[in-house]
């Protein structure tokens, strides 16, 4: 399988995932296991083995920014990389989601937050927590987390 | 689960793997397939024509299976072995000498390079003589639980099974070694050149030219054959004659095994070209 191809289908799948955390005051057992867990596992499998097909042949490395510039120029790398994102990101989505509802956060001010994670993964894991933290403050029933 | 249905008659009811460590380590030697398996649909580098993660995906097959089976006959050990110090030791040493040749055939692989006969620079031929010791170190977990089960007096088993059990243990690695021994002192696994590249499925061996790779796989699955037919004898025939039958058996599976051998090193490939 080439990397276009496996990029084509990676980003379907990481939207199924967001699609379920979106929808799941539905199921929310479905959801977390499919954005919590399998998604994100299917797609580190798939960045592992890119690291394992491609890491020793690319250029580049971590010593540097121009280095790792350097090293997302391989397209297997490159594509690697964006696969970490991809899981991540929707990891640390279903995290969100399962805090806001055990903290009983209303879930239509989890959503701009899911959709910050989607977009720009840490801007959304800082809304997500200065909304946890304003909520505290205000009604102080927050729980630990 | 077969073999819980083929044990049925056994007495010592319990769980199918009776050492949980190497239970644990075969379980995650067979999880991280997925990750080779993976590799070797997206990788497109190739070594000697195949992709160069088959290798290492045979490996991990094969030493998942050695190190399971190892688990589910470790039930037959004495009591008590598997607690003491030593022994605790020796399996941690066992465990750590199949990850190190994991890690050098999975590490060769993602250099696409040779793990085998890779002599180029003196660390990889370090290596290779390394891992020899290695190799040899990890199959002697055969011999150990072969002898300490042929010395046990509890197994609850009938002779015949017992001695299958043991003798196929021992066999494993009386037979691997020097048939490995001779393989890694070759320059390649084949005996002669083949010349269109013609090969049994899955296996890979030549049908054009010896292989030594099949008597090694055959003697390696010893552990496995001679047990059977122990199953089949205590299964079959009266006690007496199913524990001779069971010594016919490894005579036989022995004298096989030598004779896949001799048909490689003379250059024949076991399963021809028809």
């Amino acid at each position: 399988m080439s990397p276009e191809s496996l990029f084509a289908l990676a980003n379907p799948l990481a939207l199924l995932g967001w699609l379920a955390l979106a929808l799941s005051p539905l199921a929310p057992r479905l959801a977390d296991l499919v954005a919590g867990l399998v998604l994100p596992l299917l797609l580190s499998v798939a960045y592992g083995a890119l690291i394992l097909a491609f890491w020793t042949s690319a250029p580049g490395g971590f010593g540097s920014l121009a280095e790792v510039q350097a090293l997302f120029t391989d397209p297997g790398i490159a594509l690697a990389g964006w696969l970490h994102y991809l899981a991540f990101d929707l990891f640390i989505g279903a995290w969100e989601t399962r805090r806001a509802r055990a903290e009983a956060i209303p879930h239509l001010l989890l959503l701009p937050c899911l959709a910050l994670t989607f977009l720009f993964g840490p801007i959304g894991l800082l809304a997500f927590t200065a909304l946890r933290a304003t909520r505290r403050a205000t009604t102080q029933t927050g729980v630990a987390p | 689960m077969t073999f819980a249905a083929l044990s049925e008659p056994l007495p010592r009811p319990g769980p199918l793997f009776a050492e949980p460590r190497l239970a644990a380590f075969g379980l995650l030697l067979t999880l991280s397939l997925v990750l080779t398996l993976a590799a070797a649909a997206l990788d497109p580098r190739q070594f000697q024509g195949d992709s160069v993660w088959l290798k290492p995906i045979k490996f991990q097959v094969a030493l998942a299976i050695y190190v399971l089976s190892l688990a589910v006959f470790a039930r037959w050990l004495p009591a008590g072995m598997q607690e003491s110090r030593g022994y605790r030791l020796y399996i941690a040493v066992v465990i750590f000498t199949i990850l190190a040749e994991l890690a050098w055939i999975g590490g060769a692989a993602l250099f696409g390079t040779a793990s085998h006969y890779n002599v180029s620079s003196p660390l990889m031929e370090r290596l290779y003589g390394l891992m020899g010791v290695f190799a040899v170190t990890l199959t002697s977990a055969s011999l150990v639980f072969g002898i300490a089960i042929w010395r046990n007096a509890a197994t609850g088993l009938s002779p015949a099974l017992q001695t299958s059990i043991a003798l196929g243990l021992v066999g494993t690695f009386l037979l691997t070694l020097p048939i490995a021994g001779t393989l890694a002192s070759l320059p390649g696994h084949f005996v002669g050149t083949p010349a269109t590249g013609a090969a049994l499925p899955v296996l890979g061996w030549s049908r054009e030219v010896g292989d030594l790779r099949a008597p090694h796989f055959l003697a390696t699955h010893t552990m496995h054959a001679l047990p059977l037919a122990g199953l089949a004898a205590h299964a079959l025939l009266p006690a007496g004659g199913a524990r001779t039958a069971t010594w016919a058996a490894a005579a036989a599976w022995t004298a096989f095994v030598l004779l896949t051998f001799a048909v490689s090193l003379a250059g024949l490939p076991l399963i021809p070209l028809p």
